[in-house]
């Protein structure tokens, strides 16, 4: 059924979206205002003419194809796409996973791939949070560990660590399984251990792929909410990839990538009426 | 399709672009102040040691059963290669024993080829002087395999117990054995041979003065075969040093290709988690720490086991076969144990190296690609 929404949402005119997005910016901005975080002078990350190409042997995979894209400070972004869309690579790139081929990527407009190996390491301990489609957790270690590695690796002792994250898992609703192994749990659940772990450091980025694929309709709800919460109180930047209605109607900005391209940029406003169009 | 809805900035892209150096992180362009969220990227410091050790150490004992498992690959390796070790400890310690050993057995295919079977047969035993260890040795097994009767004649002072009339001592014999270190036969070979059907006798020194007789016939036991037979040792000995080093540097081989199979398989099982970590913001160093000192500790553990556990297993088969005084007692300690911690050496720093190779190449992945890897 989603898909065949997205299908038509596809479909639709992007003339409407670019109109939108400046819109959506002033909304943002607004909102950030109003959430007393950063102003929203700047953009947090910026993906200048991004290109990924993938070498397997004598074949050139594209993946992406010269993106550019500006995330602004406290914004919401869905980035949207059919499975080998290049969604994915573009996620790499803008959390500093991987490297691009050609073009840059610029974090709090630091071009990372002139980032020695300890400042990369320090912004993906403390500047981004990731939440990964196949959760990722550390099978060996419960909840708890899981989510105080980061604590760890930012030099934060254990007791400390130990504190903070019961209080994270206790915001995801866990506190009860905290000395539980992933194995033990629902994908629901290890989705949220994973969303505590992101959260770990006070990211300023949040990048979540599929936060909520995995997930029933309640907790998909809460992680939403959650995700709300954290752009509005705190300012964090959300960058999700999905296929959640519900999720792209709380997004600020909703960014279509097919075959490594933008085709479209929209708002969930309009998603909203295509949607209904559908029905 | 390709269309571009976002805006190309272009201030602040040029001023990142131009500033880009690693030295100065913090965004050329300024910036404005009073935002925490505003704040310049850092540098991650390493973790002290004690924190990495303490992780290695929570990580084994988490995963406690693929520890033992690859540290049974380590044990198995140094455990081949101290047996190796071992066995040449062994073989030296006892080369005294084996070549007495070969010497009886000479002497006892000499006697059956001249006699055929010795069981149900009567044997007489002229002994002259002293009874060499392999003479003794030879007497023992004889007398094990069964002869009708064992008549025994010495020229010792009387009252030791063998005290058999000489006059047809041997009289049904099949053989007299002459035995002893007397350079000289007291009796003549008539005297000692009467009464046999053949007049047959086995000397076990070649040197030996005799009063010889037409009628009797005279054989050395170890004569032409014991000369060749040393000369065969010599021989041996030259070819043994050869393969000696060869099975060491062999099982050295077979050590180094188990211990880094066993390491190299617990590496690369964790790929996705390397990549895990990395974009939790471990540093390449820390990784290459963590495997290092987890593989050491594996490495040590295991190759101390294994030493101990080669060493005492080989003593212990070799012991049935020649004695557990030869072998726990009759090597070289020291030099046994220098050995022992030779290999334990080894085995650490190659479970190290083992395990160091995969985790350096997995610390330099870009974690995107450390987390698609499927191992």
């Amino acid at each position: 059924m989603s898909s065949a929404e997205t299908g038509e949402v596809r479909g639709a005119a992007p003339a409407a979206a670019q109109h939108s997005s400046g819109r959506l910016q002033s909304s943002v901005d607004k909102l950030l205002a109003a959430g007393g975080a950063a102003e929203a002078s700047g953009f947090v990350i910026r993906a200048v003419d991004v290109s990924k190409v993938y070498r397997m042997g004598d074949s050139e995979t594209h993946a992406l194809r010269g993106v550019t894209m500006d995330i602004k400070r406290g914004e919401y972004l869905s980035i949207m796409g059919p499975s080998g869309s290049g969604k994915s690579t573009f996620f790499n790139m803008v959390g500093g996973l991987d490297k691009p081929t050609s073009g840059k990527v610029y974090i709090d407009q630091v071009d990372i791939a002139q980032l020695d190996p300890y400042e990369l390491a320090w912004l993906r301990c403390r500047k981004v949070g990731y939440v990964f489609q196949t959760f990722n957790l550390i099978q060996v270690m419960t909840c708890l560990e899981n989510v105080t590695l980061p604590m760890a690796f930012a030099g934060k002792n254990s007791e400390e660590a130990r504190e903070k994250g019961l209080e994270i898992l206790g915001l995801v609703g866990l506190e009860d399984r905290a000395l539980h192994k992933p194995a033990e749990m629902s994908g629901g659940q290890q989705q949220r251990v994973a969303v505590a772990r992101a959260l770990a450091n006070s990211p300023d980025i949040l990048l979540a792929d599929e936060p909520t694929a995995n997930l029933d309709l309640k907790t998909g709800q809460e992680i939403i909410e959650l995700f709300c919460h954290l752009r509005d109180k705190l300012g964090v930047t959300i960058i999700t990839a999905t296929h959640d209605l519900k999720m792209l109607k709380a997004s600020d900005r909703i960014v279509w990538i097919d075959d490594g391209r933008i085709s479209r940029v929209s708002s969930p406003a309009e998603l909203q009426i295509d949607v209904e169009e559908v029905h | 399709m390709n269309r571009d809805t976002t805006n190309r900035t272009s201030g602040a892209g040029n001023g990142a672009d131009a500033g880009g150096s690693s030295a100065g992180v913090a965004a050329c362009s300024p910036r404005p102040s009073g935002s925490s969220l505003q704040s310049s990227l850092g540098t991650q410091i390493p973790l002290p040691f004690r924190r990495a050790f303490q992780i290695a150490l929570q990580g084994l004992r988490i995963r406690l059963g693929r520890s033992l498992v690859t540290l049974s690959g380590v044990v198995l390796g140094i455990a081949f290669l101290m047996s190796t070790v071992t066995t040449q400890f062994i073989d030296r310690a006892v080369a005294k024993d084996r070549d007495a050993r070969r010497q009886v057995d000479v002497m006892e295919r000499v006697l059956q080829f001249r006699i055929g079977s010795v069981k149900g047969k009567t044997l007489a035993v002229a002994r002259f002087g002293a009874l060499s260890p392999m003479e003794e040795a030879l007497l023992a097994r004889v007398r094990a395999a069964g002869p009708e009767a064992l008549r025994l004649y010495s020229d010792a002072p009387a009252g030791n117990g063998e005290g058999v009339p000489l006059a047809g001592f041997a009289r049904g014999a099949a053989v007299v054995l002459l035995l002893g270190d007397s350079p000289r036969c007291p009796v003549s070979l008539a005297e000692l041979t009467e009464g046999m059907t053949t007049r047959l006798v086995l000397d076990g020194r070649a040197d030996r003065v005799c009063i010889p007789d037409a009628e009797v016939r005279r054989e050395l036991f170890l004569g032409k075969q014991l000369d060749t037979e040393r000369e065969r040792q010599v021989r041996q000995a030259e070819a043994d040093l050869f393969r000696t080093i060869w099975i060491v540097v062999i099982s050295l081989a077979v050590t180094v290709i188990g211990v880094a199979n066993a390491l190299l398989m617990s590496v690369t099982e964790r790929f996705r988690e390397i990549g895990t970590m990395k974009c939790l913001g471990a540093l390449s160093s820390f990784i290459r720490l963590l495997f290092l000192i987890e593989s050491g500790l594996i490495g040590l553990t295991g190759s101390i086991v294994g030493a101990i556990v080669g060493t005492v297993a080989t003593m212990t088969v070799y012991g049935f076969i020649w004695g557990f005084a030869a072998t726990f007692g009759g090597v070289d300690h020291a030099s046994l144990f220098l050995a022992g911690m030779c290999a334990v050496v080894v085995g650490t720093i190659l479970s190290m190296l083992a395990a160091l190779y995969p985790a350096w190449f997995a610390s330099r992945m870009v974690p995107a690609a450390a987390l698609r890897s499927t191992v």
